[in-house]
C-alpha cells in the first residue's frame, strides 16, 4: 500500500526536483516574467492534456490534437471576423469536437486502431487547414476584435485569464471523472472493455465520447492560442500531440487504459513545459532540446511498462 | 528409509500485504506419485505452486529438488530443474503450429551453412522438431495434425499440447492447476489416463482441484491447506470427499439439494432460441450440455450480448440487442470466464457498482456512501475474504473473485439471473454457499438459469433441466416428471 502510494508520487517529486535544479542553474527561471510565461504556455497544453487523459483512460489514443489546435484557431478567427466573438469561439470548439466525433466513430464503428485513425486525421486535418487558409494567417489585413485579444493579455488577481480557464476545467472535469456514473464507466471501459460491456455499459458510446472531449478541448486550446497569437495560424500546434501524450504518461496514466488522474496529467504538463523552458533559459541548442525531450518521453513510457510489470 | 522426494518445501512462508498466503508450509512430492492439493479459496494453493514454478519468491523457507536446495528466480529456472507448471490459462501460442508449440523454447536447429556449427541458430530443423513433438504427443495418446495451428484445437487438446511440451523437456514434476475445470466428462477420463501413464513413467504430479470426487479417484496422497498452513497430509484410503471437506473448512459441509418445494410462479422470461426457454418465478433451471453444445451462447443471447434476441419479459416483448437493455428489463448474467466479469485492477466496490451505476446517486453525483453500505453487506453475506470494499480485485483468490461477480448482480434490481458455470474453480464450502444464494434468489421470486458441465450439480440444484445438444435445446425435464441422470445424459449426448 505504502509502496503504491510512493510510486504514485513519482511525478510530483520529479517536478519539484526539476524545478529546484533549474532554479539553481539559472536565477532567471524564478523571475515573475518567466514564471507567468511558463504558466501561460502550460495553460494551452493543459487543456489538451485533460482531453487526452479522457481518451487514454478509456483505452484509446489521439494524435490529431495538434492539427485540431490549428484548425480551430483558424476557423475561430474566420468566423469571428464575420459573426462576432461568441460565434467564433463556439465554432472553434465545435469544429474540434466534430473532428473528435469523427475519430470516435471511426474507432468504434469501423473498429480501426486508434493510433492509425488519429494519425490519419492528424495529417488530413492539417491539410484541410492549409487549404482553408491558403497557408496564410487569419485574418491577414485587419486585427481580431479587441476584447478577444484582451482576453489573451489581461489578468485577474495577477494571473492571466488564460490560466484561470484550465484551473476551472481541472476542477470540473476531475469531478466528472471521479464522481459521476459516466466517469466510472470511462475507467471501467478502459480497464476491461468486455467486462464493462457485460455489465451493461454502452462501451462504444463511452469510447466515442472520450474522443469528443479530447477534440473539443483541443478546439478550446486552439481558441486560447489564437487569442494569444492574435490570429489563427495554420502551423500552430505542431508537436502538441506528442507533448500532451508524454505529459499524460508522465503523470502516471496507463497506456493500457483504465488508469489516470487529471491533476497528475497536469503535473506531467508542467514537467514538460518547465523542462523546455529551463533548457531555453540555459541556452541549450534547440537540437539538443529535442534530444532531451525525446529521452524524457521514452523514460516515461518505460516507467509505464515497469508499473505494468509490478501489477 | 523412504526415497528422497523429487520436490519439497521446507518451512516456506510468503506474505502479501496483510495476509500470510503461506505460513511455514512443509510439503513433499515423491516420484511416481499423484499428490493432490486442496483447500478453500484463498488457502494458498496457487501461491505454493507459483513458488514451485518460479513465479513468486518465498519470504522464508527453502525449496528442495532431489534433496538439494534450489533458488527459483523465474519460470525458466523451474523448467531447468524439471518442474513444469500447467496453469488454467494455457501458455500456448495460438498462431503457431502444434509441433512448434510443443517444442517452444528448445526448438531443434541445424547448421545453415553445412559444416559450420555456429550457423545453427539460424535454421530450424523441421524434421527433428516434428519427430520430437510427435513422440511427446504419442505418450499422451493424442492424435492431432502436427502442422495445425493451435488455435484450431479444443481446450482439452491445447492442454495436452502444454503437457507434451513439459514432457519434451523431460519434466519430472508436472503441476496442474485445476486442470479439469473446463473439461467435459469424456475429456476428464482421458486426462486421467494420461496421468496414470505419466505416473507409471515416474513423473511426479501435483494436482490442484476443487473437485473432491476426482481427487479421491486418482490421488495417492492429499495435502489439505487452510489459511496458508498445511491442515492435513493424508495417504490414499485415509480420505473421502466428505473428510477432505471437513479438513478444508474445519466443519461439516452439507450438500444441500433442491427439493422443488415452492410451486413455480408466473413466467418471467420466455424466448424461442432453437427450442423454447421459459423461466418462472421461484424456479432454478439447470442448463446441461457438453462443451461446445451452445449453452454459453444461449445465455449470452438471452442477455443481449450475442446478436439480438426476441424475448418476452413478464409477457412484454423485448428485442434485446445490448446487455444494457437486458439489465434494464431485469436480467443479469455471470459469464463463464472470470476475466469477462471483472475489471481486475479496480476495487471490489467499483466492480460491484458497475452494473448499478444508475442506482447509486444521480447522473452528476454518485452516492458512494450508499454504495459502500450495500457492498459491505454483500461481502459479509457472501463471505468474501477479505470483506474489504477497497481491495483490488486482482489480489483476491479465484473463488473470492467469483463471489464478487455474483455480488454485482445481487446488488442490482434484477429478477432473472443467468449463470454460466457459476461454481467453476470454487471450493466446496463456497460452492454450497453459491447454491444456497441461487435458491434464495429464486425464493425471493426470481428465476435462475444456470449452465454447468458438472452433471451432478445440474441434477442436484435444478427444479427443471434444459438439455442442449448441437446448439439446440433437446429436452426439458422437470423434477418429479422424469428428471433422472439417465434422461439428461441421453439428451445431451449425440450418438454418432
Ligand atoms: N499478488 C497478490 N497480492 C496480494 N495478495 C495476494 C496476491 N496473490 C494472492 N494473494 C492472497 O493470498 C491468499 C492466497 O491466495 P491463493 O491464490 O494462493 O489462493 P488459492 O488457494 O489458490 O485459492 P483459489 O482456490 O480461490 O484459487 C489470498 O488471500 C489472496 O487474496
Ligand atoms: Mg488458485
Amino acid at each position: 500500500m505504502r509502496r503504491d502510494f510512493l510510486v504514485g508520487q513519482i511525478p510530483l517529486v520529479t517536478l519539484i526536483v526539476l524545478g529546484v535544479v533549474i532554479a539553481i542553474l539559472t536565477p532567471r527561471f524564478l523571475s515573475p516574467l518567466n514564471l507567468s510565461n511558463v504558466l501561460v504556455q502550460a495553460a494551452v497544453i493543459t487543456v489538451i492534456a485533460i482531453g487526452m487523459t479522457f481518451v487514454i483512460i478509456g483505452g484509446g489514443f489521439d494524435l490529431s490534437v495538434g492539427s485540431i489546435v490549428a484548425l480551430s484557431g483558424c476557423v475561430c478567427a474566420m468566423v469571428m471576423m464575420e459573426a462576432g466573438i461568441a460565434a467564433g469561439v463556439a465554432a472553434g470548439v465545435a469544429v474540434g469536437a466534430l473532428v473528435g466525433l469523427a475519430n470516435g466513430l471511426i474507432v468504434t464503428v469501423l473498429k480501426v486502431n486508434p493510433f492509425i485513425t488519429t494519425l490519419g486525421t492528424m495529417v488530413l486535418v492539417r491539410g484541410v487547414v492549409f487549404l482553408l487558409t491558403g497557408s496564410q494567417q487569419v485574418p491577414i489585413d485587419q486585427p481580431l476584435p479587441q476584447p478577444f485579444i484582451d482576453f489573451g493579455i489581461e489578468r485577474f488577481l495577477g494571473i492571466h485569464y488564460l490560466v484561470w480557464l484550465p484551473v476551472a476545467l481541472l476542477f470540473a472535469l476531475s469531478w466528472v471523472l471521479a464522481r459521476t456514473p459516466y466517469g466510472r464507466s470511462v475507467y471501467a471501459t478502459g480497464g476491461n472493455r468486455e467486462a464493462a460491456y457485460l455489465s451493461g455499459i454502452r462501451v462504444d458510446r463511452v469510447v466515442a465520447s472520450t474522443y469528443v472531449w479530447c477534440g473539443g478541448l483541443a478546439g478550446l486550446a486552439g481558441v486560447m492560442l489564437a487569442s494569444r497569437l492574435q490570429s489563427g495560424q495554420p502551423t500552430a500546434g505542431e508537436f502538441y500531440e506528442l507533448t500532451a501524450i508524454a505529459a499524460v504518461v508522465l503523470g502516471g496514466a496507463s497506456l493500457y487504459g483504465g488508469e489516470g488522474k487529471l491533476y497528475k496529467s497536469v503535473i506531467g504538463v508542467f514537467i514538460m513545459v518547465i523542462l523546455g523552458n529551463g533548457l531555453n533559459l540555459l541556452n541549450v541548442d534547440s537540437y539538443w532540446q529535442r534530444v532531451a525531450i525525446g529521452a524524457v518521453i521514452i523514460l516515461a513510457a518505460a516507467a509505464d511498462r515497469l508499473r505494468a510489470h509490478r501489477a | 528409509m523412504p526415497a528422497t522426494p523429487v520436490l519439497a518445501a521446507e518451512d516456506l512462508s510468503k506474505r502479501f500485504v496483510a495476509i500470510n498466503a503461506l505460513d511455514h508450509v512443509n510439503f513433499e512430492l515423491a516420484a511416481g506419485e499423484v499428490h493432490a492439493l486442496v483447500g478453500e479459496n484463498g488457502a494458498g494453493k496457487s501461491t505454493l505452486i507459483k513458488v514451485f514454478g518460479g513465479i513468486h519468491r518465498p519470504d522464508a523457507g527453502r525449496v528442495l529438488v532431489d534433496g538439494a536446495e534450489v533458488e527459483l528466480h523465474s519460470p525458466a529456472d523451474a523448467y531447468a530443474k524439471g518442474i513444469a507448471l500447467i496453469g488454467q490459462e494455457l501458455r500456448v501460442v495460438p498462431a503457431l503450429s502444434v509441433a512448434e508449440n510443443v517444442m517452444l523454447g528448445h526448438l531443434p536447429t541445424r547448421p545453415l551453412v553445412p559444416g559450420i556449427a555456429a550457423s545453427a541458430a539460424l535454421r530450424l530443423d523441421r524434421a527433428r522438431m516434428r519427430a520430437a513433438a510427435g513422440a511427446a504427443l504419442a505418450q499422451l495418446n493424442l492424435t492431432v495434425d502436427l502442422d495445425q495451428r493451435v488455435d484450431r484445437l479444443t481446450f482439452a487438446e491445447r492442454q495436452s499440447v502444454a503437457i507434451a511440451r513439459a514432457l519434451s523437456r523431460n519434466a519430472r514434476v508436472l503441476v496442474l492447476d485445476e486442470p479439469t475445470a473446463a473439461l467435459e466428462e469424456r475429456e476428464v477420463h482421458s486426462l486421467f489416463a494420461v496421468i496414470e501413464a505419466l505416473k507409471a513413467a515416474g513423473v511426479a504430479i501435483l494436482y490442484v482441484s476443487h473437485r473432491l470426487d476426482e481427487i479421491v479417484a486418482i490421488a495417492d496422497r492429499c495435502t489439505v491447506m487452510r489459511d496458508g498452513r498445511v491442515a492435513a497430509d493424508l495417504a490414499r484410503g485415509a480420505f473421502s470427499a466428505a473428510e477432505l471437506a471437513r479438513h478444508m473448512t474445519g466443519r461439516d459441509i452439507e450438500r444441500e439439494h433442491a427439493h422443488g418445494a415452492a410451486a413455480p410462479g408466473e413466467t418471467l422470461l420466455e424466448a424461442d432460441l432453437g427450442g423454447e426457454v421459459r423461466l418462472r418465478a421461484h424456479e432454478v433451471v439447470g442448463l446441461a450440455g457438453l462443451l461446445g453444445s451452445g449453452t454459453s451462447e444461449l445465455l449470452r443471447r438471452l442477455f443481449g450480448a450475442a446478436g439480438g434476441a426476441r424475448l418476452r419479459v413478464r409477457g412484454r416483448a423485448l428485442d434485446t440487442r445490448h446487455p444494457a437493455e437486458s439489465i434494464a428489463a431485469g436480467i443479469g448474467m455471470v459469464p463463464n470466464e472470470r476475466i469477462l466479469g471483472l475489471v481486475l485492477d479496480q476495487t471490489v466496490r467499483d466492480n460491484i457498482v458497475l452494473p448499478n451505476l444508475g442506482r447509486f446517486g444521480t447522473w452528476w453525483r454518485m452516492d458512494d456512501a450508499a454504495a459502500g453500505r450495500v457492498v459491505r453487506e454483500l461481502l459479509v453475506a457472501l463471505d468474501v475474504r477479505p470483506p474489504d470494499p477497497d481491495a483490488v480485485v486482482r489480489r483476491l483468490s479465484g473463488g473470492n473473485q467469483q463471489k464478487v461477480i455474483l455480488a454485482k448482480w445481487l446488488a442490482a434490481r434484477i429478477e432473472v439471473l443467468l449463470l454460466d458455470e457459476p461454481t467453476q474453480g470454487i471450493d466446496v464450502a463456497a460452492k454450497a454457499q453459491i447454491h444456497r444464494l441461487m435458491r434464495e434468489f429464486a425464493g425471493r421470486g426470481g428465476a435462475v438459469l444456470f449452465a454447468s458441465s458438472e452433471l451432478d450439480e445440474v441434477l442436484g440444484q435444478s427444479d427443471a433441466v434444459l438439455a442442449m445438444r448441437r446448439q439446440a435445446i433437446s429436452a426439458r425435464v422437470a423434477r418429479g416428471a422424469g428428471l433422472t441422470e439417465h434422461a439428461v445424459r441421453e439428451a445431451i449426448t449425440f450418438h454418432r
